[in-house]
């Protein structure tokens, strides 16, 4: 069950899954996708089943965001974490001829004047991605040009309508190859197996990290000995080839899949750090 | 031209040509019936083409494509319910050519247009698809900004009674256009708190709605059922009179769509809309549209079927989909270990002939298909519409509850079905309301994003020289009528 229309990317990570899944429970797997609100929809969906198990939703940052923005949908606290399935960390990219040639000059720019950013809409998850990376690195406010999707923002950072975006890999992997974009340090805690020259925010001092997390949680009030069974079995599936090849294809992160410890912190903390962000941008009531 | 051969000899591979053609057939099907689009077929078919291999499984995805594009128009012709939102200008003509008898005329003159229309842009995929990819990136919002609202300018001459009449019915279209998050700011606007409102107003229930259930209650409420009886000439298929006629209409078809799929923002629905726009502005015969014109049906064919090669461009050359069913084609490819960008015309050149290859064999194939299918599909229209129509009515609520599982849709495209019939009734043509809801979004929001890079400076528009073309062209549109008539009005004077 996803918040995402048939054919995106969390919507496929959630097929890849299925791939080997029947096999590891004895269960046949359908995708649900309801789309409307954000997350809104899908976190009303699965709270209106039964809590057990029987029932996963694969939430994103964007859940949260709408959680935080609306009280009245399930909260954090309604949610089991059972296992993370992807994590996509993020560049910050600047094109070929940008005046910002490396790291320095990004950072002598960003205090000096409000730099354009690509992201998605106002209030969403790039958002909250650009205000924390900002906050974190010294610059004044971003300003945010908003786009329907991370292909328009590759296409208008090579186009120069924006001075600089955060971009995962894998949408910006033809504009890497050519050289029309730069990449001036990823937002992970370590480097990049694929981009071994390009240094972390955390090297350069700047104590943000950024990335596409999704990851599979059940309903509040799901028995523990059927979380267990789901972690154990979701995990195994998503080791499987078709899986991985997924994951290496598609540039996302090789340590993505992890078990609901890593998973429920990194839920938690996002969860923190969007709710400051929305909060100082004066989006939260 | 090695790599072209090598390309062309891959379809000599029975089990390739074996995919295109059930990749044609399913494409055709799906494309008809409303509600399961391609893209949606596409996604559902993904995880099957994995075992494939790269080649066949691209080739049997992008025959899916092709077809589906040309399938939606059997019933926009037929029952006025295009099966795709890229038919739905296909519906504005085709239907009422049905309506006079001429379904055979309108099936055979899509299938004819649509390949047409398909073969070019792949043609011009072949050629100059790195040359054309570049022209993407000069494209950012101000641009975007200025083709739509040339799109939009277009919108007081098509359909309806009157300008006056169009004019409204393009307001309330841009009215709903407004529902649902606004990009720009995050918030909520005219969704009444109602979930299924946030992300906006859907087209496809819109268009069904609009289309379909409206003809239904205008029939339904024409008490005094037309018992007319259609002659055979509904089995009628073109000829070369027809052909003759509509040669101007489906080369501008096919340059409108290929231009406009090229470029990532725009898709087929809004390139067969321009497509009509222009071919009425071209054509000789200008009063016979509104009333079942075969021009009107070849255009936007081509266009919509035109758009699919150019959509297939930013995808290929640049890895950014140009619509919803590239991006899917996109992630099947990435999933193939396929790495698409310009450097992809150097290293697997014959991969990508192969592409184009199948998406030739596909369009010759829907073209003989669609050819030899037209009369007996003709004969739908014969069937008496008190058994017709409340299929139609089955198909519409499935068709706008199927892309997004919503019951949110369902009540959508229920009451477009009453407006549609308002509609009707009063004079009113759903085409400008249609234009307004599919540009109206694209038009306010390029707008704002301009506004926000050029740092809330409208002259920063005057730096942009394709921004500044399209406003003259635009200009000129709109003027030229009043000129022409002052001309008129001096020299008689």
């Amino acid at each position: 069950m996803t918040h995402a229309g048939v054919g995106g990317g969390t919507d496929i990570t959630v097929r890849m899954m299925m791939v080997q899944a029947p096999a590891e429970f004895g269960q046949e797997f359908t995708v649900v996708n309801r789309t409307a609100g954000s997350g809104a929809q899908a976190l009303q969906y699965l709270a209106s089943k039964p809590a057990d198990g029987h029932t996963l939703l694969l939430v994103t940052q964007t859940h949260l965001l709408s959680m935080l923005r609306n009280r009245s949908l399930p909260q954090m606290s309604d949610l089991i974490p059972v296992a993370r399935a992807t994590e996509d960390p993020m560049l910050v990219l600047v094109r070929r001829d940008s005046p910002l040639r490396g790291p320095d000059e990004l950072m002598s720019a960003g205090r000096a004047r409000s730099l354009r950013f690509g992201g998605t809409h106002v209030g969403g998850v790039d958002h909250v991605a650009i205000f924390a990376f900002g906050r974190a690195a010294g610059f004044q406010q971003p300003t945010l040009v908003p786009f329907r999707g991370g292909g328009e923002i590759v296409i208008n950072l090579v186009g120069g309508n924006i001075d600089t975006a955060l971009v995962n890999p894998a949408e910006a992997e033809a504009q890497l190859r050519s050289g029309e974009v730069r990449p001036l340090m990823v937002l992970s805690e370590r480097r990049l197996p694929s981009l071994p020259d390009v240094p972390t925010g955390k090297e350069l001092g700047i104590n943000s990290t950024a990335a596409t997390v999704r990851g599979y949680c059940v309903l509040k009030g799901t028995p523990e000995d059927r979380v267990a069974r789901l972690e154990q079995g979701l995990i195994r599936a998503m080791e499987s080839g078709v899986y991985k090849d997924y994951l290496r294809n598609t540039g996302q992160s090789p340590d993505s899949v992890t078990g609901r410890q890593a998973w429920g912190a990194q839920l938690t903390s996002f969860f923190e750090e969007g709710r400051e962000a929305l909060t100082a941008l004066g989006l939260l009531r | 031209m090695e790599a072209f051969l090598g390309g062309l000899a891959i379809l000599a591979d029975p089990y390739v040509m074996l995919m295109v053609l059930l990749g044609t057939v399913l494409g055709i099907f799906v494309g008809a019936l409303p509600g399961i689009s391609g893209s949606t077929t596409i996604a559902l078919m993904l995880p099957m083409t994995i075992t494939m291999g790269p080649i066949a499984s691209i080739c049997f995805l992008g025959a899916i494509y092709c077809a589906a594009n040309f399938g939606g128009s059997i019933t926009a012709i037929l029952v006025n319910a295009p099966g795709d939102p890229s038919a739905s200008a296909t519906a504005l003509e085709g239907f009422k050519m049905a309506e006079k008898g001429q379904a055979g005329l309108a099936l055979g003159i899509s299938a004819i247009a649509s390949a047409i229309g398909g073969i070019v842009s792949v043609v011009v995929l072949i050629v100059a698809a790195p040359a054309l990819a570049r022209s993407a990136y000069s494209f950012g919002p101000p641009e975007y900004f200025a083709l739509a609202l040339f799109g939009l300018s277009m919108c007081a001459a098509i359909g309806g009674d009157s300008p006056v009449k169009n004019l409204i019915a393009a307001a309330f279209g841009l009215l709903l256009a407004t529902v649902g998050m606004d990009l720009t700011t995050g918030v909520e606007r005219f969704a009444f708190g109602i979930t299924e409102l946030s992300d906006g107003i859907g087209f496809v229930p819109v268009l069904i709605g609009l289309f379909a259930v409206g003809e239904m209650l205008d029939q339904a409420a024409n008490r005094h059922g037309k018992a007319e009886i259609v002659s055979l000439e509904a089995a009628r298929v073109p000829g070369r009179a027809e052909m003759r006629k509509c040669w101007r209409s489906i080369w501008l078809g096919s340059g409108i769509g290929t231009f406009i799929g090229a470029l990532p923002a725009l898709g087929a629905t809004t390139a067969a809309l321009i497509g009509y726009n222009e071919t009425r502005r071209w054509s000789k015969h200008k009063e016979e549209f509104g009333h079942g014109s075969i021009e009107g049906v070849a255009g936007p064919e081509a266009a919509n079927n035109a758009a699919v090669g150019g959509s297939m461009v930013p995808t290929l050359a640049l890895g950014i989909p140009g619509s919803a069913t590239t991006a899917i084609i996109l992630a099947g490819l990435i999933v193939q270990g396929v790495r698409p960008g310009p450097h992809l015309f150097n290293e697997q050149p014959t991969l990508l002939y192969a592409v184009f290859a199948s998406m030739l064999a596909a369009n010759i194939f829907y073209l003989v298909m669609g050819l030899s299918m037209a009369r007996l599909f003709a004969r739908i229209s014969l069937i008496p519409p008190a058994f017709l129509w409340p299929a139609v009515f089955v198909l519409s609520v499935i068709g706008a509850y199927g892309p997004n599982q919503s019951m949110g849709d369902v009540y959508v495209m229920l009451a477009a079905g009453v407006v549609g019939f308002l509609f009707r009734r009063t004079g009113f043509s759903p085409a400008p309301l249609i234009m307004g809801l599919v540009l109206g979004g694209m038009v306010e929001e390029t707008l704002k994003q301009s506004l926000i890079i050029f740092g809330d400076d409208l002259s920063g528009f005057l730096q942009r020289p394709i921004a500044l073309v399209l406003f003259a062209i635009t200009a000129a549109g709109l003027g030229w009528p009043l000129v022409a008539r002052l001309t008129r009005v001096a020299r008689a004077a």
